[in-house]
């Protein structure tokens, strides 16, 4: 008993020292930016910072939303059924060993490069196929990034489907799609929960490549957060606003399925 | 590829508009008013003013333009990525003093005059050392040249100071250098109030910004002849070593005791908490100093040109920003931008501009009975400044000198490297610099 | 059995091949580009580029570049040492928290927290966080009679205190694994350990850290690679000074390829991260299957 509860004085610790800096940036939001600069500890809140954010003629932050809702579900879902696929087909469907590892190994570099040395190369990209500024060019590009995390978590639950049960569905006279659906789908679902959860707070978060694929109008959270850090002035209240608020959305998802993270980690760290 | 430019254009002119893609169209809808334009900028303290200014343009003129905000950070890359694609997607380039050359250089910028052979610049309009003219021929910044571009915000530094600790200790505001540290000195009691607080920092242009300043107000310069494009480096002269040690010695003496780790937003931050007594701060950072919600000394801050030495001009360095017609553009929409240009440069639009909140680009302005409204009490100090104004980087690779002066400035700040040292060093790795790209160049023998 | 193999033949492209092309076009493309730009100088004139052949030329001058070498070091003491104390925190955060039953799941939640702050609002609040004058740091240790230092400005503490936002940052990840990976050992053979009469430190060196050994081993490759990019933090807390004792290696390339507009040079040092970074990587890799087969 006696251990228990200092494990839980550390933990509890643990967790002020982590939540301290969250909750300073959420009451960061309620202040105004001289309080916040005199280091004054007292203060009594205001809600100008929100209202600005939120609903100011300068301020598209509704939109910019919308948009990275629009950009994490897309991509996730995207970089979600073509990495299951891959996956599947890299580890089920008897490749030559060089493919496999050739692809996993690129997928590995990949993920290694600073995304920023990328962005510039993207964006040509994408105005010579007239996808120029759309979301679509951001979506393909965060479902790209994504891909070699994914593919790799996938690999670790395509491998848990046991042979046997694809042999019996094949024996059974199932075709590759339905197998693909019935079998292989259902026992990945976990693994599809936590690489969704991951595939999409990173896409909420990304900052390098979404500034340099967006204009006004297709422009995400991040994007937004940074015209508050501007030349000469930090506006660091209204920074913090729409920094609390664009918490929200990833933290309602991790409330809701942070079982599945849990379980899909599990899995893939230990495999 | 027709059916390409199609899309595009359709997403710029709006669905409605699609026909025009077809060519020969134009000169049909230039009769009709202008082609919508797209303006790149960067979000920044003017932006609203100017955004609230482009909206009185729209109503007046009844033509479109759609502004493409960009943060600081990153603006510049977006700039790049368009004007070296093959068609543009930004028609007018809000471009800082750290890039046009780059893009004077690059032939990224139209000429205006080929444009609208009949377009003149406002004579009221200030032309900031000459840095809207580029003479391609000589690579030289000035009225030889063509005109490449407009000012959008004629941005340099000014001194701060606190009238009110003026008042209260019985000073008279300082022109001079040595008046300056006369009166950093007298208000510094720290750690209530600093006598002065500088931008020591290594940032991309930070505190070698800050120095630009001191430097030029003492007669020194990195270069020989910028105008002449003689980059022979003379940092390491007796005016840079007046100039860097009175500047370590300000800091020392009267400034703060992190000097060498504070950027421009650390700077401002101490004034508006009523922590530094002077800073040399760029003009457009006024506004912070009267909103009570982002300062604790309203009302209290005045306004002088930076200081100099006796008998020469001050010497602030600017920090502005230009705007020019990008060269992969439709011509009916460089003509659109172009309007555009005409209608800023007047007088009733700078008076508009300057209401909204901007730094008024035309002298008119500066004339104008405003300039002596309390709120506008920067503007004398513009005036005085502004004709003295130095275009301290002609030439595109400026940002790999600027990283050489904030790397070597800020060492001797922390107290790293002596003054010596630093001044020789930089001028050495400088002059590598221009070397290199094959401009003249030459080194004072070292002391 | 034929049809079968037909079928698999068509469908095992059908399934590789987004994937596949996806690869091809976004980053196999883009990176053959930058590896070709490495060997070119670049320059522009008449709003056309200007390609001179300059060979090895910009490899060449990697090594005497003070900001590439400054950079070199200055990650490998990052990720090192930042990724090191993650890893132990994580670790041992994780066991304390597996040791617990009732409000696990309370820990769990609040450790994911700043995993959930987008980089660049993390930079500017720490930045605020650090400073000197009214900065909630020198508050907290004012508390305690300890002088405000100036932990972004002075050369000593700079590094270090990029690392503290970066341990913040990142070890509730490394905790996630580790719990993960915790409360899926075999619990048979814990309760073997306890009848033996294994202390909780015996439990811990000879039944806990071998069977996490292969979870350890992919979060630290994990951590290891995303430590070498890092980024967002040092531009916006330091800028890589003062003077150049938080320059990292992308914050380099950052500023030699965008900032100063060198293509050619920064496609190089771009290059020659990449492959100093693979190079790391098969010595992990190697590593973690030796220690696989062994456990």
């Amino acid at each position: 008993m006696r251990r228990t509860g200092l494990s839980h004085i550390l933990l509890i610790l643990a967790a002020a020292i982590v939540c301290v800096p969250v909750i300073w940036i959420v009451a960061a939001g309620f202040r105004t930016q001289i309080s916040l600069m005199m280091g004054q500890v007292w203060f009594s809140p205001v809600l100008g910072n929100f209202a600005e954010v939120l609903f100011s003629s300068t301020s598209d932050f509704l939109e910019n939303y919308r948009n990275s809702l629009v950009v994490g579900v897309a991509s996730t879902a995207l970089c979600l059924v073509v990495a299951t696929l891959a996956a599947w087909s890299l580890y089920r469907m008897r490749w030559p060993r060089w493919v496999v590892h050739g692809f996993l190994g690129w997928a590995l570099v990949f993920h290694m490069i600073p995304p920023i040395a990328l962005a510039g190369a993207w964006y040509t990209l994408a105005r010579s196929v007239g996808l120029g500024n759309t979301l679509l060019s951001l979506v393909l590009a965060h479902a790209v990034l994504n891909l070699p995390m994914s593919i790799w978590l996938m690999g670790v639950f395509v491998r848990d489907v046991p042979l046997e049960l694809e042999e019996a569905a094949r024996l059974d006279g199932a075709s590759t799609p339905v197998l693909l659906r019935r079998i292989v789908l259902p026992l990945v679902a976990p693994g599809l929960a936590a690489a969704a959860v991951l595939s999409f707070v990173f896409s909420w978060n990304e900052f390098a490549v979404a500034l340099n694929l967006t204009v006004k109008a297709t422009a995400t959270v991040p994007v937004a957060i940074a015209k508050f850090a501007q030349d000469y002035e930090i506006r660091y209240t209204e920074m913090a606003a729409s920094a609390a608020l664009s918490i929200l959305p990833a933290l309602v998802l991790l409330l809701i399925a942070q079982r599945f993270i849990v379980r899909g980690l599990t899995q893939g760290a230990i495999k | 590829m027709v059916s390409r430019r199609l899309t595009r254009r359709r997403v710029l002119a709006g669905a409605g508009a699609a026909g025009l893609a077809l060519g020969g169209l134009t000169r049909r809808v230039r009769a009709a008013g202008a082609a919508p334009i797209t303006i790149v900028i960067n979000q920044s303290p003017w932006f609203d003013s100017f955004r609230k200014t482009v909206d009185l343009y729209q109503k007046e003129s009844g033509n479109k333009v759609n502004l493409d905000v960009n943060p600081f950070a990153g603006s510049l890359e977006k700039q790049r990525s368009s004007v070296r694609a093959n068609e543009g997607q930004f028609d007018l380039l809000i471009m800082n003093s750290g890039w046009f050359a780059e893009m004077y250089f690059g032939g990224f910028v139209t000429p205006i005059n080929e444009i609208d052979a009949g377009f003149k610049l406002d004579p009221d309009v200030y032309t900031l050392d000459g840095s809207v003219y580029f003479d391609a021929e000589k690579k030289v910044m000035a009225p030889s040249g063509k005109l490449m571009s407009v000012p959008i915000a004629p941005l340099i530094p000014l001194l701060y100071y606190r009238g009110d600790l003026y008042k209260g200790a019985g000073l008279k505001p300082a022109d001079t250098f040595a008046a300056l540290e006369d009166n950093a000195k007298k208000l510094n009691h720290p750690p209530g109030i600093y006598g002065i607080v500088q931008r020591g920092a290594r940032g991309t242009s930070s505190v070698s910004y800050d120095f630009y300043p001191y430097l030029f107000g003492f007669g020194g310069d990195v270069f020989k002849d910028r105008k002449s494009g003689d980059y022979t480096i003379r940092l390491n002269d007796d005016a840079g070593h007046i100039a860097l040690d009175y500047y370590l010695r300000l800091a020392k003496e009267a400034g703060h005791p992190k000097t060498a780790s504070l950027d421009q937003a650390e700077v401002i931050q101490n004034m508006v908490t009523g922590k530094a007594a002077h800073v040399m701060m760029v003009v457009s950072a006024w506004s912070q100093m009267d909103d009570p919600n982002k300062s604790a000394v309203v009302d209290k801050v005045e306004f002088a040109p930076t200081p100099h030495a006796p008998g020469l001009p001050p010497g602030p360095g600017l920090g502005h920003w230009l705007a020019g017609v990008a060269h992969n553009v439709p011509d009916d929409r460089k003509h659109a931008a172009v309007d555009f240009l005409k209608w800023y440069q007047t007088k009733d639009a700078q008076l508009a501009n300057a209401k909204n909140g901007g730094i008024p680009i035309s002298a008119a302005v500066y004339k104008d009975p405003i300039s002596q409204e309390r709120r506008f009490r920067w503007m004398p100090a513009m005036v005085e400044s502004l004709p003295h104004a130095v275009n301290i980087f002609q030439f595109p690779q400026s940002a790999e000198v600027i990283a050489i002066l904030d790397v070597g400035l800020n060492r001797a700040v922390a107290g790293e490297i002596t003054a010596v040292d630093a001044l020789n060093g930089m001028a050495g790795q400088i002059h590598d610099v221009m070397a290199k790209y094959g401009y003249k160049t030459g080194s004072l023998p070292l002391k | 059995m034929s049809a079968r193999l037909g079928d698999d033949r068509v469908w095992r492209w059908v399934t590789l091949s987004p994937a596949l092309l996806a690869m091809l076009a976004l980053s196999v493309l883009p990176l053959a580009n930058l590896f070709a730009t490495s060997f070119l100088h670049v320059t522009w004139a008449q709003g056309h580029a200007v390609r001179s052949l300059v060979g090895v030329a910009n490899y060449a001058a990697l090594p005497a570049d003070p900001l590439f070498r400054a950079g070199l070091v200055n990650t490998v003491v990052f990720a090192v040492a930042a990724v090191g104390a993650e890893m132990v925190l994580g670790f041992f955060l994780a066991v304390l928290c597996g040791r617990v039953g009732r409000g696990r799941i309370a820990y769990r939640t609040i450790f994911i927290l700043p995993i959930l702050v987008p980089g660049i609002v993390i930079g500017a609040i720490w930045k605020l966080m650090y400073n000197y004058d009214f900065g909630l740091i020198n508050q907290i240790v004012g508390l305690a009679g300890v002088m405000p230092q100036d932990w972004l400005g002075s050369p000593e503490t700079a590094l270090l205190s990029v690392i503290v936002v970066d341990i913040w940052h990142w070890t509730p990840f490394c905790f996630l694994l580790c719990l993960a990976g915790l409360e899926s050992l075999p619990q048979d053979v814990y309760e073997a350990a306890r009848i033996d009469g294994a202390s909780f430190r015996q439990e811990l060196r000879y039944v806990t850290l071998p069977l996490m050994w292969p979870t350890l081993t992919v979060t630290l490759a994990f951590r290891l690679m995303v430590a070498f990019k890092v980024f967002d933090e040092v531009y916006l807390l330091t800028g890589g000074g003062p003077g150049t004792s938080t320059e990292v290696l992308s914050f380099t390339i950052f500023r030699r390829f965008f900032i100063e507009d060198r293509a050619g040079y920064g496609a190089a040092m771009s290059v020659a991260v990449i492959f100093l970074v693979c190079g790391l990587l098969v010595v992990a890799l190697a590593n973690r299957r030796r220690v696989v087969t062994t456990v």
